[in-house]
């Protein structure tokens, strides 16, 4: 395919993404600069970098940091090795069953994610089934308190997103090549060493791609935060939530202060990011020659 | 493959099924929180067993008219249901299964054109028509453009191409945030806020990387030699592509669809900021569950249950296509 065709192509979609994404991006670049509240959009005032400074200087923007961060730590790991252990079960159940397994699996993936959590959560709550086990355990009923509403946000990330790390993972598994685990089997390899020598690197670059992928969707959590903990709890808000709350949430809106968080966000995202993008950026040129 | 032990299979299936338990129990209590009566959703001790059912909370959410008859309601969409579901089997066993489909599409159009011309319907019925028309839209749109440059991108070899793909992956990173504080100003400026057009070219936007990469990743199994010939015979690349390329990339095109569909249909924050009243169902449903009383509960349930049912089709009719699709991007890797 010569040049010319290859723009023709490409160019609506490449168009869309120029007017649509990098435009936007080089306005809330802009935006951040400038004082400019909700009420009042017609009357920007340029700053500099004062957005900034007051962002860094806010406990709230460093308690959402600190809350992303353990929401990523925390949910991707488990993820990874949960959707694998489920993927391994998955590959031996036969055709039949398994579509019906796969289906009721995949469900909390795919359903709308304020939807999924709320119902979730409902579970929890005063007169919901788990609240009310509760009383077998313990004296009182469950409630959701600033304590735990964490630790029941990752619970919940880890009901709604490991479906993605296991039928990628699935998916992998399928293209093993059956002789090499047959002759590590022959060999007199375990369950545990045949995963070890010959599955996992298998998957090496499977796992590379759903833990970059997990890390990125955990990194802007929005739909689960938002409705989990609303603004009833303290020193619960991811980023996005945070975000969210100071440019659009409140009478004050402060849409320049948003955009300057919005900034520090990418920045954030792309240190993590810039290891891989080069590296799959060889990748591209290496197909290529 | 090594045979397991009857032992094995019973534990492989054992821990399975408590995953089903762990993946469904949050549905299974939303619907039975649905269909009951208020007093028995307020009850300290949850009512599991022998409760009195009701539709209440259906009809509270969906229309504004209470004296109706849920059975009826009932009928009119499994009558549709069915003779879609009947035009679409026939179509698979046909040589030629396009119209059959076109049908199946014109048949519920007309259902939900017809509904709210027999039954009262209420304002969440709008904010449903609108979830249905943002996302035909954006899949529509996403996919005809998408299609054109997964294709460019497969085929050419030049390093614009590299690039172009290594930028879309790192806008697939970026946070919502980032996009839409930017579009609520522009919406603002040009007086789009609140129309559906912004929100449709917003998802089409965000949703651009993933689909181009998708739909790259089906194009590069399909071999090259297939146009070449094509191209032989006299035909033009972008005839080739169409008639060619284009009918043995269905799974493909399917597949990503399916995501794109779940991405407009699911999308709660770009509605919730560009559009302060011309909801679809996420945002409808979220302002319903902010409340705590328990005639809301019911009827969040109830709304819950309802935009969730469209999904659980899709993943019966569609589950191969879906697993194939998150396969297809990684596979590779």
């Amino acid at each position: 395919m010569n040049k010319r065709t290859f723009w023709a192509f490409t160019l609506p979609s490449v168009a869309v993404m120029l007017i649509l994404m990098v435009f936007p991006l080089v306005t809330t670049l802009w935006l951040s600069m400038n004082r400019l509240l909700i009420r009042d959009l017609d009357n920007p005032e340029w700053v500099g970098f004062a957005n900034y400074s007051d962002t860094l200087n806010d406990p709230e923007f460093w308690s959402a940091v600190w809350f992303t961060l353990r929401f990523v730590a925390i949910t991707v790991p488990i993820n990874m090795v949960v959707g694998l252990g489920i993927a391994l079960l998955l590959d031996r159940v036969g055709k039949r069953t398994r579509p019906v397994y796969m289906a009721a699996l995949l469900l909390p993936f795919i359903v709308t994610p304020v939807v999924g959590t709320s119902m979730f959560k409902e579970l929890f709550e005063r007169g919901g089934l788990l609240s009310w086990l509760w009383t077998f355990v313990a004296e009182d009923a469950f409630a959701i308190t600033d304590g735990n509403v964490q630790w029941l946000i990752f619970i919940h990330a880890v009901w709604y997103t490991m479906p993605f790390a296991m039928i990628t993972f699935f998916a992998g598994l399928q293209t093993l090549p059956q002789d090499r685990v047959e002759a590590a089997s022959i060999d007199g390899a375990g369950f545990w060493r045949s995963l070890w020598y010959v599955t996992i690197p298998h998957l090496r670059t499977l796992l590379l791609f759903v833990g970059l992928i997990s890390v990125m969707d955990a990194y802007r959590v929005f739909d689960s935060v938002f409705v989990f903990a609303g603004t009833r709890f303290q020193n619960v808000e991811s980023l996005q939530v945070y975000n969210f709350r100071v440019a659009l949430d409140s009478n004050i809106g402060r849409i320049g202060k948003g955009n300057a968080i919005g900034i520090l966000n990418v920045i954030g995202i792309f240190v993590v990011l810039i290891p891989f993008l080069y590296r799959s950026y060889k990748d591209q040129i290496a197909e290529r020659s | 493959m090594k045979k397991d032990t009857l032992l094995g299979r019973i534990g492989v299936h054992g821990v399975l099924l408590i995953l089903v338990v762990w993946s469904m129990t949050p549905f299974l209590w939303t619907l039975q929180t649905s269909i009951k009566f208020t007093r028995d959703v307020a009850a300290r001790e949850p009512v599991l067993w022998g409760y009195e059912t009701t539709a209440n909370a259906y009809n509270a959410f969906w229309l504004n008219d209470e004296e109706i008859n849920m059975w009826g309601v009932l009928a009119f969409i499994l009558f549709f249901a069915v003779i879609a579901l009947m035009i679409g089997y026939l179509g698979r066993q046909m040589e030629r299964s396009w119209p059959f489909n076109l049908a199946v599409v014109a048949i519920l159009a007309f259902a939900v054109w017809y509904f709210p011309r027999v039954f009262e319907t209420s304002s969440e019925y709008e904010f449903f028509i609108n979830s249905l028309i943002v996302t035909v839209l954006t899949v529509l749109i996403s996919i005809s453009i998408g299609l054109l440059a997964g294709y460019g991108l497969a085929r050419y070899t030049g390093v614009s191409g590299a690039v172009i793909l290594i930028v879309a992956l790192a806008f697939r990173a970026l946070p919502r945030s980032a996009f839409v504080l930017p579009y609520f100003f522009a919406a603002k400026e040009l007086g789009l806020l609140d129309s559906r057009l912004i929100i449709v070219l917003s998802l089409v936007a965000v949703n651009q990387p993933f689909t181009i990469w998708m739909l790259r990743s089906f194009f590069m199994d399909v071999p090259k030699e297939l146009e070449e010939a094509a191209m032989m015979d006299g035909a033009t690349r972008f005839q080739a592509f169409r008639r060619v390329i284009v009918p043995v990339m269905w799974p493909g095109v399917i597949a990503t669809s399916l995501f794109t569909m779940l991405l407009a249909y699911n999308e709660f924050l770009f509605v919730r900021v560009l559009a302060p009243t011309e909801w679809t169902l996420p945002v409808a449903i979220v302002s319903l569950t902010a409340g705590e009383s328990s005639r809301t509960i019911t009827e969040a349930a109830a709304a819950s249950v309802s935009i969730t049912l469209p999904i659980v089709v899709v993943i019966i009719l569609f589950q191969k296509h879906l697993v194939k699709g998150l396969g297809a991007g990684a596979v590779k890797g």
